[in-house]
Parts: structure tokens; C-alpha cells; sequence
């Protein structure tokens, strides 16, 4: 029970990792009103996709998603699984360097970026290598710290708001379906490690549902609290209009006279349990896959955040940093359509030959 | 079970590696923190950036005058950089006054919002204020006044609700936010040095775009606060024949097209309390002198900004829901000139 709890906290934890910093852009780039129907729309899709993940997942109880792929067969589960390995890798080097990027301009401008890094690094690549159990309390403790301060962000930002600036209705451009970056956003809901962790407690739909709307009402306030401080004109010619958002409001009459504190520091913590988990996710299903070579999931994991490092080191400026994240959650998005679905259908056969 | 122990004290001793990770660090007294940056032009060419710095010993009084030139105001900051002798910390910078011979040319001064906004050091909460004046003289006049606090200029601007209803007070991310705004334009206050005040409020300046299109005077800057929703309270008004002091105030707005001509009625209730008034002065003659005195002020206003195509109070903001957001581009040029207003004062007594 304790630990199905933890899991929601962890899911919750990772959409507002992802979701602070590229999520809004995103959003302002593919509609200029109502912008609240894209979020949600983002928010079904990703809702319906990880009820076919959890319907799926549910048809073999007491296994994870590698178990499945490798019932399926070794080079299935090779196939499936290798490139979604990459992906993360990536997703990892990017991901973490973006935060560095954003935590230098909050608070630490004159650190050179390679010290955050190693920081971010070792922290996240020591919670991952001490496992799931250390992976679910620290974000525990993460979450008691974390959210208080996104809460007060949210609410200190009112006062900047102009509630005209933002048009209510519903004429929302039809195509934004097929352009690419809706992929992108689709990419931001990362629930895929659910099935990594399902294999001992079974996962409830309602409290994933319960977990959805409040992340769902996250990505509302992340996207409309720039939008109503600055209005979507100019906000589009923001680089980081959130960041800029939390800049704008004077809190003088408090200790910290900058909100943007609160906010870097949240983001530290979300930074270091998303690429734990992520970093967890690629040892198990290297140890999984490769088991014959009876290697350790630590070394995995440490092999493959080199990697992750060497690539986040190596990225030149900070505007490629974010396209090359961009790319890497689009290709996220392919694995997050695919892997429920292939579950799903192959749950679904299994089950009729079993009855058969 | 003792080597363990070992190890976890070696852990703790290789903390202090992490120490090292402190050899950037200032400490606070070794760096000097401006408080008000001006920015001005000469001879049409050079930037000119004067920074107050605040010195802190014998209780706040003093503050000191930097001044320095250069192509563009990142490189005369680079250079005040250069030449000081602590480290200079930008990041509390609390008000930036720009002289108005910069603003002539509107793309010089976007440009510098644009900057002020991007810039990691300088906040953008910081508010803005222009000048008539020469800056360096309304920097280093505070340092002429007795007993007058290093941070008074900034305080000028902050004095909490009820004490000035006129003064404005417009930070960096509001001008930026304006030069893209399809439907409001702002109004940034403009001061001058004081004899004996160290400032002088001379009402504001609209700006549309980056441009200055017109100054208007106190009174009406409090007009357009009130549009603002911000509250009127503490306003003292004379009407010749008596004196009052608004204690509270409201504004409703309600909008609404007909055949593509867009209309507002603005109800703004006052209530107000009579300081002064010669013999025999009903208090209903007050009040509809209040009422007349305000409505003409507004409409004045009204008429001389919709010649200008400047919609400084805003009210393009509330269309938002009777035009599409395509249209609203063309707000200031096509709607805002046909816009009635019915604005209706009602004054009662507190």
C-alpha cells in the first residue's frame, strides 16, 4: 500500500520535472488561444494510454514490462527495449543538462556548468544504483520539500496576474493534431516506468487517476501563469517564460527577496529522482536482457551514465541543449505509443490461448 | 564492524573536498550593490549609466556616484565592473531611471528594455521611471539632503497603498510586456530632482510601442491608475470651494459590441470625506462637482488618446471575449478610435 503511494508520488514528481521548464513553450508555439484545450488534450491521450499500459501490465500479474518483452522472446524484447535504452540515455544527458542551464541562471551564475553537473550526476546515479526501495523514499522526502514550494510559487504569482490578458474560448486550430510538436508534447508524459515498478504491488487505475488530474492541473498553471502575467504576445519572445514569470513578482517583505530561489531549489530535487528513476529504468532492463553475462545492474548503470554524461558535457549552448531534449521526448513519444500497446495486444492473445 | 566505521568517518572526511567547490564566492561586504541605475545619452551616441551605490556605515546616509561610457549598456556595465573596486552585484538593483533624450528614439529604448528584461543580472522586477532631467543630478541629489535615507529614491515609489493614489510604479517585465501587447499601452512615471524633496513626481509618459506619445499630468495618471484597479484611497482633491479625500474606491466595467463598434460603461463609485468646505456648501454641490470634475478629466484624457491611437487605459484588455484574438491586432488602429465610453462618477459620502 506504502508503496503504491510512493509510486504516485514518483509519477507525480517526474511530469513536474519535465514538464517546468520546455512544457510551456511548447504550448506557445502550437496555439495562440485557448490554450487550456491542448493541455487536456495532451492529458487524455496520455490518460487513455496508461489505462491500455495498466490493463496490459494487469494481465500478468507479478511481472514488469522487460518480463513480458522476454516471454515474447529475447530478440523481441531486444528489439523493443534497446532502442528505448538509447532514448533514455539521452533523455538522461539532456534532461540534466538543461536543468544545469536553468539552475546557473537562477542562482549560480558565475559556476562553471561542469561542477552542477557532476553534482546532479552523482546524486541521481547514487540513488539509482541503491535501487527502487532508495528511489521511493528519498522522492517521498522530495515531494515534502518540493511541493510546498511549487504550491507557493503558484499562489505568490497571482498578484502579478492580469486576467484579461488571456482570451477564454474555445477556437482552438484544428491541425495542431499532425504537426510534429505535438509529438513533442506528447512526449512529456512519462509514465512508461510504471510497468518497470509494477511488478510486485499492482497498480490502481483511481490513484494514477487521482495523481493524473493533479499533474494535469500542474501543467494548467505552469502553462497560464506566464500567460496571464505577460499575455501570449509576449510571451512567445520569452526564452523561459516561466522562469521570467517567477522573476517578475516582488517578494521584498520575505527572507529571500527572489522567488526564482524557490524554484531553482525545487528543481534540483525533481531533477535528481526523474533521472534516478530513468537511470534505475536502463540497469534493469540491461541486467534483465544481458543476463547470462551475470553483470551487475549497478555496473550498468554506471556504464551507461557515463555515456549520459559524456553527452550532456559535450553539447555546446544552451539552445541546441533544448532542441536536442525535444528531440529525444519526441522519441520518447514513439516508445510511450508502442510499448502499451504491444503489451496490451499481447495480454490480450495470451489470455484467449490460455482459455483456449 | 570497525572497518566499517572507518569507512563512514573517511566519508565524512571527504566532505571537505566539497569545500573547495567555494573558491567563487564573495562575501557580501566585499561587494558594492547599486540600488538605482540611470541610464542616459550623449551627444547621441555614447550610453551614459550612473549607479547609486548605498555605502553601508554611519546608519544608510551615505551612497556613492558611479558614472561611466560606453557603445552599448552591457560593455559600460562590463567596464563599471572593470573599474570598481569590489565586485559589483547588479542583481538588487531596485529602479532604473532612463533620461527622456534616450527615449526620443523608440527602437533605442525598445532595444534597452529588451536588454534590461534578458539581462540574468539586472531583475526585471525593478521598476522604471524617466527623466527630464540631467540623471546624475537626480542620483547625487540625495546625497545633498539631510536625513534622507541611501535607498529614497526607490522608497519614493513604494510607499504602500493610501499614501500617494498618483504615483505610479512600473517595473521592467510591465514596459516589455506593453511593447508587445496588442490592446494596452502604459504610462511610466516621470520625475525630476526636488529643491527639497529629492524627487519630483511630473506625472507620466504613455508610451506606445517604445515611443513616447504624450506626457500626461498627476491627476490624470491617477485616473489611469484607477483603471489599473488600483485603489484611489488616500486622494485629496480640491474643488475650490472645498477640499475632500477619496477613502475608498471601485470600478466596474462592462463591454459591449454592436455592429463592430465596441462600447464600455464604466461605473467608478467614490467615497469620500469632506476635509474642508466654505460656508454653505451643501454636501450634494460637492458631490456633483466631484462627479462633473472627474468625468470631464476623463473624457479629456479619453479624446486626446484615442487621436493617438494609445489605449493607455487598458480597455482593449477587457474585448478579449467580443473579438477574436486575430482582430485584436488591429485594436489600436481600428477599434480603439470608434470606442464610446459612458464613464460615470458616483461620489458618496463616508
Amino acid at each position: 500500500m506504502t508503496q503504491r503511494i510512493q509510486i504516485v508520488i514518483v509519477f507525480i514528481l517526474i511530469q513536474l520535472s519535465i514538464g517546468y521548464l520546455v512544457y510551456p513553450d511548447l504550448i506557445y508555439v502550437l496555439t495562440k488561444t485557448a490554450h487550456w484545450e491542448l493541455v487536456m488534450c495532451q492529458g487524455f491521450l496520455q490518460l487513455i494510454l496508461i489505462w491500455i499500459y495498466i490493463k496490459g501490465l494487469n494481465y500478468f500479474p507479478e511481472n514488469d514490462v522487460i518480463d513480458i518483452y522476454l516471454k515474447m522472446g529475447r530478440w523481441v524484447a531486444i528489439i523493443f527495449l534497446i532502442p528505448f535504452v538509447i532514448n533514455l540515455i539521452a533523455l538522461v544527458a539532456f534532461n540534466i543538462r538543461l536543468h544545469t542551464e536553468v539552475i546557473i541562471s537562477v542562482f549560480l551564475p558565475r559556476t562553471p556548468y561542469w561542477s552542477i553537473l557532476i553534482l546532479l550526476y552523482f546524486i541521481s546515479v547514487y540513488t539509482s544504483i541503491k535501487g527502487l526501495g532508495t528511489i521511493l523514499r528519498s522522492s517521498v522526502f522530495i515531494f515534502l520539500i518540493v511541493i510546498p514550494l511549487v504550491v507557493f510559487n503558484i499562489f505568490s504569482s497571482v498578484i502579478n496576474f492580469d486576467i484579461h490578458n488571456v482570451t477564454p474560448g474555445w477556437e482552438l486550430p484544428a491541425r495542431f493534431l499532425l504537426k510534429n510538436k505535438f509529438f513533442y508534447l506528447l512526449g512529456f508524459s512519462s509514465f512508461l516506468f510504471l510497468g518497470f515498478m509494477a511488478s510486485k504491488t499492482k497498480l490502481s487505475f483511481r490513484q494514477l487517476f487521482v495523481a493524473w488530474v493533479s499533474v494535469t492541473l500542474f501543467f494548467l498553471s505552469v502553462v497560464y501563469i506566464p500567460l496571464f502575467i505577460f499575455g501570449q504576445e509576449a510571451v512567445v519572445t520569452l526564452t523561459n517564460p516561466f522562469l521570467e514569470a517567477m522573476d517578475s513578482v516582488d517578494i521584498s517583505w520575505f527572507s529571500f527577496n527572489r522567488q526564482t530561489m524557490f524554484f531553482g531549489l525545487s528543481l534540483v530535487g525533481l531533477v535528481i529522482v526523474a533521472n534516478s528513476v530513468m537511470l534505475w529504468m536502463i540497469g534493469q532492463i540491461m541486467r534483465k536482457i544481458f543476463k547470462f553475462r551475470k553483470v551487475k545492474s549497478s555496473y550498468w548503470i554506471i556504464a551507461f551514465s557515463v555515456i549520459s554524461f559524456v553527452l550532456a558535457f559535450l553539447v555546446p549552448n544552451q539552445s541546441l541543449v533544448e532542441k536536442c531534449f525535444l528531440w529525444s521526448t519526441g522519441a520518447q513519444a514513439y516508445s510511450m505509443i508502442i510499448i502499451p500497446f504491444t503489451i496490451f495486444i499481447y495480454g490480450f492473445i495470451e489470455k484467449r490461448r490460455v482459455k483456449a | 564492524m570497525r572497518n566499517n566505521k572507518l569507512f563512514k568517518l573517511l566519508i565524512v572526511f571527504m566532505s571537505t573536498i566539497l569545500l573547495c567547490g567555494c573558491w567563487d564566492i564573495k562575501d557580501i561586504n566585499k561587494r558594492s550593490i547599486p540600488l538605482v541605475m540611470g541610464i542616459s545619452k550623449e551627444d547621441d551616441e555614447e550610453y551614459k549609466l550612473t549607479l547609486q551605490i548605498p555605502i553601508p556605515k554611519n546608519d544608510d546616509q551615505i551612497s556613492r556616484i558611479v558614472t561611466g561610457r560606453g557603445e552599448t549598456v552591457a560593455s559600460v556595465l562590463g567596464q563599471i565592473r572593470t573599474n570598481s573596486e569590489d565586485a559589483v552585484d547588479f542583481s538588487q538593483i531596485r529602479l532604473i531611471v532612463i533620461q527622456k533624450n534616450l527615449a526620443k528614439n523608440p527602437q533605442e529604448l525598445r532595444d534597452l528594455i529588451k536588454f534590461l528584461m534578458g539581462s540574468e543580472d539586472i531583475p526585471s522586477r525593478a521598476l522604471v521611471a524617466l527623466t527630464d532631467d540631467d540623471v546624475e543630478n537626480v542620483l547625487s541629489n540625495i546625497n545633498d539632503k539631510l536625513g534622507v535615507h541611501a535607498s529614497s529614491i526607490y522608497d519614493y515609489f513604494n510607499k504602500g497603498a493610501g499614501w500617494v493614489p498618483e504615483i505610479f510604479s512600473i517595473t521592467i517585465w510591465e514596459v516589455y510586456r506593453s511593447l508587445y501587447s496588442y490592446t494596452k499601452d502604459i504610462a511610466v512615471p516621470v520625475v525630476r530632482s526636488g529643491k527639497d524633496t529629492v524627487l519630483k513626481f511630473k506625472g507620466a509618459a504613455i508610451l506606445k510601442k517604445g515611443k513616447i506619445i504624450e506626457t500626461i499630468s498627476p491627476d490624470e495618471c491617477q485616473l489611469v491608475n484607477v483603471f489599473r484597479n488600483n485603489n484611489e484611497k488616500g486622494r485629496i482633491e480640491s474643488l475650490g470651494f472645498a477640499s475632500i479625500i477619496v477613502t475608498n474606491s471601485s470600478i466596474k466595467n462592462k463591454t459591449s459590441m454592436k455592429n463592430n463598434k465596441p462600447t464600455v460603461s464604466s461605473n467608478l463609485r467614490l467615497k469620500i470625506y469632506i476635509l474642508e468646505r466654505k460656508e454653505g456648501i451643501t454636501n450634494k454641490r460637492i458631490r456633483k462637482e466631484l462627479e462633473k470634475l472627474t468625468e470631464k478629466r476623463f473624457y479629456r484624457l479619453l479624446k486626446r488618446t484615442q487621436g493617438s491611437q494609445t489605449d493607455i487605459f487598458g480597455f482593449g484588455q477587457q474585448f478579449h471575449q467580443q473579438i477574436s484574438y486575430h482582430e485584436l491586432k488591429d485594436w489600436r488602429n481600428d477599434y480603439y478610435p470608434k470606442l464610446k465610453v459612458n464613464f460615470q462618477v458616483h461620489a458618496n459620502m463616508e
